[in-house]
């Protein structure tokens, strides 16, 4: 449905109207997530999703009065990436560690590009790297789920990537998320909840977190263990931010490609750059700096899948 | 000399120690030409050719002249030369080979024998596969490849980077930014997703 | 004298070889992760640009103009082949901190384009002071990006921790900082420079 109605690339002129629409709606799908990160993580869950919100929204409104353009921040593209960067921390994390990563996510993500519409980078993962190259202790350090006192463990990915086995996890635990992580990642069934309602009314396409999803889960069945074709494909859906990523983040409209032909090379990319670096790199999870790179090479994609003009060979 | 090992420099020479993004090397043009995506590309190809050219020729040199006659304190000046040397020559080959290249590359080739890159992996070839004055297992092969691989980061480099300023073209970026400051935001952005790769084991 | 003196101060400031120039960059953003290494690269730099740009001006009349640009690399690579010597013989610390950069010294295009564009078109004395001067300046600039990313990225400057309790934000250490450093600072000089306008 998206589809149909672009024709040209970005930056495109936007009706502040349905951008708003479209933006809030995705707020709202983020809420079963974060109502989900609160009962697990505890009340810590929620302070930080809101500093974080209140970061990004501040900073955009002073970036915005700095360059003298249009206040947007009753858009709520900031209020998204806010709350995607805080869904990205693990919940423990001192309360200014979501201010930085705020502010870097909306000036350097974003505004310095132009604002709304014209960055190449989705701003909550580049908030999101950018914490965890400069703090990677607070970054890595997760707290026991339903464990209201600061007992820490670790996430089921960072577990494997150490080479010790996996004791009392099973599949159901994972899909309600019932393990360490991040505080929006880990209910994948609240995740699903929202990425529906967004599907239903047709904001995010279904080729990228499809594409993104089996090209993770395949390259992990074919190479995740020894023999070849014995992977653990189910553990790698339901595991780390895959779900949060190809849903929420990898569907970002700015930085990804237009058509859908492009879209499926996308999801492919990102998928198959996060099975590589889960499998054989130093990070247990791989899917913001997949995400990362693909949207850099977002503008070959447009270029080469681009539309025809209608008329022209 | 094993797969392990040439995968491994694969993969660092082109991810992880990426000749731009981490090494800083070759940032001038990086900066200067990565507007436009043919100039990149021609900017990328005359400089990897220059690189595999030049890795082979100094570290023959390092090898059979150099460290025989106990002279390697020489290789920053030997190195240089035969860089200098080298893209003279290929400019005088090219130019009578075929015109339309020569045009196509136009000034890049003569910038570069300035290009950091180039005197920086012939001198990180010797540094990394000689040891004690002496070659190790398969370095020539490796310096070699080391070489390509260099080519290949830098051609990754400049070409998403001149994908995205290309883009950028088009929005209204406030104008203290706009060019430079921009685009070495972009490579520090760029950098940050590279590192996904670090730590990779076989 | 006036005019002597102008040559030694235009490196500094207005014709900066980092921030107004932008030359030289490969070696300002990887050096700069600590002061100490920022100031042993200036100094280094500074010796061989003076070096250079003295025997340029002194042999200029002798060069055929066809063959200038690799006769000034010969004189350049041999003063940065002696700094290499003297480093790894006085202060191998700094050497190995260095690394590569100090043989790449001679593809700066501070040292190179200083030559071409002032020493083989003017005499000793303004040569001198012009190397002088930019040397002075990239060390300038050097201190004051490796400042920023040792502070921010060590907490600390020259080894001393300046603030307790403060967390050092790492990603300044590494190159991915430093291209965030020098953007923001050229940024930020481009809007001083608009200002004035």
């Amino acid at each position: 449905m998206k589809n149909n109605l672009i024709v040209s690339g970005s930056p495109h002129i936007h009706n502040k109207e349905s951008v708003s629409r479209i933006m809030w709606t995705v707020v709202i799908s983020l809420i079963p997530a974060g109502i989900a990160g609160v009962i697990i993580f505890g009340w810590d869950a929620l302070w930080v999703t809101l500093v974080a919100v209140f970061a990004a929204v501040l900073t955009e409104w002073v970036c915005t009065l700095l360059t003298k353009k249009k206040v947007t921040i009753f858009d709520g593209s900031a209020v998204i990436t806010g709350v995607l960067l805080a869904y990205n921390l693990p919940s423990n994390v001192p309360l200014w560690l979501p201010i930085v990563g705020a502010v870097f996510s909306i000036a350097i993500g974003k505004q310095i590009f132009g604002g709304l519409g014209q960055n190449i980078f989705n701003p909550a993962l580049v908030g999101r790297v950018f914490l965890m190259a400069s703090w990677p202790k607070y970054m890595t350090t997760f707290v026991k789920p339903f464990n209201y006192d600061a007992v820490t463990s670790a996430t089921p990915l960072a577990i494997l990537k150490e080479g010790k086995i996996l004791e009392h996890i099973s599949y159901g635990d994972l899909f309600l998320g019932r393990h360490g992580g991040c505080i929006g990642e880990v209910c994948i069934l609240a995740l699903l909840i929202g990425a529906a309602i967004l599907l239903i009314k047709g904001y995010i396409s279904w080729q990228i977190p499809a594409s993104f999803i089996l090209t993770t889960a395949g390259f992990t069945y074919v190479f995740g263990s020894s023999p070849l074709f014995h992977g653990d494909w189910l553990f790698s859906i339901l595991s780390g931010g895959l779900i949060l990523g190809a849903f929420f983040m990898a569907t970002d409209y700015v930085a990804t490609p237009l058509t859908a032909k492009g879209q499926l090379i996308f999801g492919l990319g990102c998928g198959l750059l996060t099975a590589v670096i889960r499998l054989w790199g130093g990070y247990p999870e791989g899917v913001s700096y997949a995400i990362l790179m693909m949207n850099a090479a977002t503008p070959f994609i447009d270029r080469y899948t681009k539309n025809r003009i209608y008329g022209t060979r | 000399m094993s797969i392990q090992e040439f995968l491994s420099i694969f993969i660092s020479s082109v991810f992880i120690y990426n000749v731009i993004l981490s090494r800083f090397l070759g940032l001038c043009p990086f900066v200067a030409i990565s507007k436009n995506t043919k100039q990149a590309l021609a900017m990328s190809g005359a400089v990897t050719f220059v690189i595999i050219a030049s890795s082979i020729v100094t570290w023959l040199i390092y090898q059979f002249l150099l460290l025989p006659f106990n002279l390697a304190y020489l290789r920053t000046l030997s190195f240089v030369l035969v860089i200098a040397t080298l893209v003279q020559l290929i400019e005088m080959v090219i130019r009578k080979t075929s015109p339309a290249l020569y045009r196509a590359f136009g000034i890049y080739l003569t910038l570069i024998t300035t290009n950091c890159a180039v005197l920086g992996a012939a001198v990180l070839n010797v540094d990394m596969f000689f040891s004690n004055g002496k070659a190790v297992a398969g370095s020539f092969y490796y310096s070699v490849f080391q070489g390509a691989c260099m080519g290949l980061g830098y051609t990754l480099a400049m070409l998403l980077m001149s994908g995205i300023r290309e883009r950028l073209e088009l929005c209204n970026v406030s104008k203290a930014v706009k060019d430079f400051p921009l685009a070495f935001i972009i490579a520090s952005v760029l950098s940050l997703s590279f590192m996904g790769f670090s730590g990779f084991s076989r | 004298m006036k005019s002597l003196i102008k040559e030694f101060t235009k490196g500094i400031i207005k014709e900066n070889p980092t921030f107004v120039l932008v030359l030289g960059l490969c070696p300002t953003l990887a050096v700069s992760v600590s002061v100490i290494n920022g100031i042993g690269m200036g100094i280094a730099a500074t010796f061989v640009l003076i070096g250079s740009s003295v025997i340029v001006s002194l042999v200029k009349g002798f060069i055929p103009d066809k063959i200038r640009i690799p006769c000034f690399i010969v004189i350049i690579a041999t003063f940065v082949t002696i700094t290499e010597l003297c480093l790894k013989a006085y202060s191998p610390a700094l050497n190995r901190a260095l690394g590569i950069y100090v043989p790449l010294i001679v593809v700066n295009c501070i040292v190179l384009a200083r030559a071409e564009a002032f020493a083989c078109k003017n005499n000793l004395v303004s040569s001198f002071l012009d190397g002088l001067g930019m040397g002075v300046g990239f060390t300038l600039a050097l201190v004051l990006i490796s400042g920023i990313r040792e502070f921010l990225g060590a907490g600390q400057i020259l080894g001393y921790t300046l603030i307790k309790g403060f967390e050092p934000v790492f990603v300044f250490g590494m190159p991915s900082g430093a291209l965030l450093v020098i953007g923001l600072l050229l940024g930020f000089i481009n809007l001083l420079k608009n200002r004035e306008r």
